[in-house]
């Protein structure tokens, strides 16, 4: 068994980093995440893992470094909260384009604009539609306790390199600041630079003697190799959407209504569960754990299963609906409830919504 | 007779305004503030000062720790 500690889930982020054998953290200081860079510049990893923190001068300065980093075959971290995430958008679509693996976290508060400090869930669409130009996907990961904000680093890491592409991990202020048992992972050593230039043959860290120059770009000014460039990105999207989708189910064997809910929402809408079951309305709960691969084919199965409808439980105006909508395509009721503005839903108020918005008439 | 009076210290920059500490006060004393603490969070403070009876409920639901509670008994 791993070290036990009472954390917050943004010390747990950065502790996980640091035993992850990440190499460099580039990042700016922004509530509710700023514990984060708070927890690594204390914990000086520089001294002991050789990790290099640092406090870039922006967000954008920070992004483009994990475009450097990132291109060596070196594993490198960023986070941040939802205004310094939309400054990010840039450089997240270059990376993608150059199909480097890098690991960036949002701990989401409320918007739109510079909003407010509290919890909100309202960077779905951003997150998982794109955010940045062009035809691109993120790998999106939705921690729902301090735990999963400590293990989904690792699974952070493990996809974004076997895919070579961006992932992120998409957590809340409530998350975030939440003080929970977290069991930690034992430390993973960082690679030499031999062992990256093994693994990685793509990596540009210096043309090998008598073998080719290698070059991480997303320019390709023609398009017949642009428009290739993008079936080999879509093949490789289909392939994670093939194998990648995670989700937890609880309580669905017998549902005849479904909660869907991600991150915190997932959490108040257990003891929603809870209260519909002891009225006896028959209530399971669907947490998808990657956003983007979305469980639609999960989804797909609960119709055909027999379920009567299903709420999509988020604190926004309803994002994760759209792809509910789209697994569903119509066969059974689907609505949402949530509140916005950095405000938390209550279990009750949830429960009421879907009495009265799905089971109804 | 002896009296318990109680006062809090709230540590301002580490509290987040989570609030919890607000329903647990048996008195009515706690309230978020109005002004902000450098992370941005509305922290709590004592907005009856007079009603406090040092009952630590505050402190022991903090989940950060930021509440100290002070117990004087007083003759009156």
């Amino acid at each position: 068994m791993g070290e036990l500690r009472l954390m917050k889930g943004n010390e747990a982020l950065a502790e996980a980093i640091i035993r992850a054998g990440t190499d460099g953290y580039f990042g700016y200081p922004i509530t509710p995440q700023s514990e984060v860079i708070e927890y690594l510049t204390a914990a000086k990893p520089h001294e002991t893992t050789g990790m290099v923190v640092l406090q870039a001068e922006s967000e954008v300065a920070s992004i483009n470094m994990l475009y450097g980093g990132g291109g060596t075959g070196k594993k490198v971290v960023t986070s941040s909260s939802s205004p310094g995430i939309s400054l990010m958008q840039e450089g997240i679509s270059y990376i993608a384009g150059a199909e480097i693996p890098i690991l960036i976290i949002n701990v989401v508060r409320g918007g739109p604009g510079l909003g407010d400090i509290q919890p909100a869930q309202s960077d779905y669409f951003q997150s998982t539609k794109g955010g940045g130009h062009g035809d691109y996907r993120l790998i999106v990961l939705a921690p729902s306790s301090v735990q999963e904000m400590s293990d989904f680093v690792l699974t952070g890491y493990d996809l974004a390199f076997k895919y070579r592409m961006p992932s992120m991990i998409l957590s809340d202020g409530a998350i975030g600041q939440m003080m929970e048992k977290v069991e930690l992972f034992d430390a993973i050593p960082r690679l030499s630079d031999e062992e990256v230039k093994t693994l990685y043959p793509w990596a540009t860290n210096g043309k090998p003697k008598g073998g080719e120059r290698r070059v991480l770009t997303s320019l390709d000014l023609d398009p017949s190799k642009l428009e290739q460039h993008n079936y080999d990105l879509q093949a490789k999207y289909r392939l994670i959407e093939e194998n990648e989708v995670r989700f937890e189910e609880i309580q669905c064997e017998d549902a005849d209504y479904v909660l869907v809910a991600y991150g915190s929402s997932a959490r108040i809408s257990q003891k929603s569960i809870q209260l519909l079951r002891e009225k006896g309305i028959k209530v399971g709960l669907l947490r998808p754990i990657t956003l983007w691969p979305f469980p639609t084919k999960q989804i797909d199965a609960l119709v055909k299963q027999g379920v009567k409808g299903f709420l999509s439980v988020e604190m926004s105006a309803g994002q994760m609906v759209e792809d509910v909508r789209l697994a569903v395509n119509g066969r059974v009721k689907v609505d949402h409830y949530g509140r916005l503005g950095g405000i938390i839903h209550s279990p009750e108020e949830v429960a009421e919504a879907l009495e009265l918005k799905i089971i109804g008439e | 007779m002896a009296k318990v009076k109680g006062a809090i210290v709230v540590d301002i920059e580490t509290c987040k305004g989570c609030g919890v500490c607000v329903p647990a006060c048996p008195t009515d004393v706690i309230a978020l503030a109005n002004e902000v603490n450098g992370k941005g969070y509305q922290y709590a403070y004592m907005l009856n000062p007079d009603a406090c009876t040092g009952c630590t409920n505050c402190s022991i639901v903090c989940p950060d720790g930021v509440i100290t509670v002070y117990r004087v008994r007083t003759n009156s």
